[in-house]
């Protein structure tokens, strides 16, 4: 099999200076889903029945039982001509169809994030004892302050190997970013390779980028989950 | 914009669901494959040999590191090439099918062996032991004491992993396997956009049914096989 040893190397270097899109796919959508998939999972969590738990189980479900491709298709193909109806409606002079397409994939997987960080924050904060509210309370702290303080230290000791899992997971998925016409790691490799049919070249270097990443990500989740340890409850 | 027509949403299912085999022929072809090479890995990382134990376990670090779309791209065109330059034999026109199961089946084994090995690590080695004790052979102690109860703990995560497993069979479109998201796609271009929202929903609402459908399957396996649980 003849291997085409100088692009693999060029197109290494290409996929390398993609690879801050694909942490910015990752690192903006974990962020900005972190305020909603805690606020799901608080209501989630709540005794009390309504038509809002109903609502965001229901969006979970919907999220959870779906592939990412299919909720990458849906958003691409509605949203865009939704804001450019929503534009003409407020006669905004704005083209959304010039928007960089990296707007449409931080939208996608923020709203994947959303769901699943909201499950493993609920089975984090559900995995804490009932006293240890009360107790904060007791001592006078209100319900924020119980929960910065006693709460979500305990859950995230819990919760940090699930976020790690997420995390890789969200890596891997924006992989998918190029259906968007995202310019990410896969997708330079891919218009890369396209040139001169270089596809096996060009995947193994989106490979061994990937494998890269992951193992810098599980290292620093490695660090952050002894950091965080102090706050584990020691029986 | 146009407003959203219930009508094609009713049509639109017919025209999908005889793709569903295709989509479940991946699923189900990858399940046995994927276990077959799963057991051999978990097999190797509950093992004594040392260079075994290392490279599976290297290679189930790998696989959580890669992208199925990644993977499914370096089959599909790198398997070609590789069986053309060693084997001297041509697949180029094999069906789409077979490099999708090769895939999906390189990528379930990995997270499948981490489950065979943590249940059968789960079951006390004293049951084995116990039964090698009153005259079992090895392999009958493993058959009929250790297996039986290994599969009630590895059944909830063996779930979960079908059900990612049956998510990210719906790339395979990416490589012009027509199952239910390549129909699916088809159905939009032939409109050409039009109708998207209808079609993807239907597409929705058939993978929904799928995913809702496992976990109950799942769930009353769980509780049939519950009967072999060790107690206490």
């Amino acid at each position: 099999m003849e291997i085409n040893y100088q692009f693999l190397v060029d197109t290494f270097y290409l996929v390398l200076a993609a690879v801050p899109t694909t942490l910015k796919l990752t690192i903006i959508p974990l962020l900005l889903a972190s305020p909603f998939a805690l606020a799901i999972a608080l209501i989630r969590l709540d005794q009390q029945k309504g038509f809002l738990k109903i609502l965001v189980s229901a969006y979970v479900t919907f999220v959870r039982g779906t592939p990412i491709v299919l909720q990458i298709l849906m958003v691409y193909s509605l949203l865009p001509s939704f804001l450019n109806l929503l534009a003409k409606a407020w006669s905004l002079n704005i083209n959304v169809f010039d928007f960089d397409p990296i707007f449409y994939a931080y939208i996608v997987f923020t709203i994947n994030i959303i769901a699943l960080l909201s499950e493993v924050l609920r089975s984090a904060l559900g995995s804490l004892e009932k006293g240890q509210l009360e107790a904060a309370e007791c001592v006078g702290l209100n319900k924020i302050q119980a929960y910065l303080h006693i709460l979500l230290p305990q859950a995230m000791v819990v919760a940090m190997p699930n976020i790690c899992n997420l995390t890789v997971n969200l890596i891997k998925g924006t992989s998918l970013a190029f259906l968007m016409t995202v310019k990410d790691m896969t997708a330079v490799a891919k218009i890369s390779a396209s040139y001169g049919y270089n596809y096996i070249e060009a995947y193994v270097d989106v490979f061994v980028g990937y494998i890269i990443i992951c193992s810098i990500v599980q290292i620093l989740f490695h660090y952050a989950e002894a950091h965080i340890g102090r706050y584990r409850l020691s029986k | 914009m146009r407003p959203f027509s219930l009508g094609f949403l009713m049509d639109v299912f017919p025209i999908l669901l005889p793709f569903l085999s295709a989509t479940l022929a991946v699923v189900v072809g990858t399940i046995f494959f994927g276990s077959v090479a799963g057991a051999l890995l978990a097999w190797a990382k509950a093992g004594n040999h040392k260079v075994l134990k290392r490279v599976a376990q290297g290679y189930t670090y790998i696989i959580r590191c890669t992208p199925p779309i990644v993977l499914l791209f370096i089959v599909f065109y790198g398997l070609p090439k590789f069986c053309l330059e060693v084997f001297d034999t041509n697949i180029n026109d094999y069906d789409k099918l077979f490099f999708v199961i090769i895939s999906f089946t390189l990528l379930f084994a990995a997270p499948i062996s981490e489950v065979m090995r943590s249940a059968y690590e789960a079951i006390n080695k004293g049951q084995y032991e116990a039964a090698v004790s009153i005259g079992l052979s090895p392999w009958q102690a493993f058959f009929h004491i250790v297996l039986p109860q290994a599969v009630v703990v590895a059944l909830p995560n063996f779930g979960n992993s079908v059900v990612s497993l049956m998510k990210d069979g719906s790339l395979a479109y990416t490589i012009g396997y027509i199952d239910l998201i390549g129909k699916g796609q088809l159905i939009v271009s032939m409109n050409y956009g039009a109708y998207a929202i209808e079609t993807y929903l239907a597409l929705a609402i058939l993978y929904l049914i799928m995913t809702l459908g496992l976990e109950k399957v799942f769930l009353w396996a769980e509780r049939r096989f519950s009967q072999h649980k060790q107690i206490a």
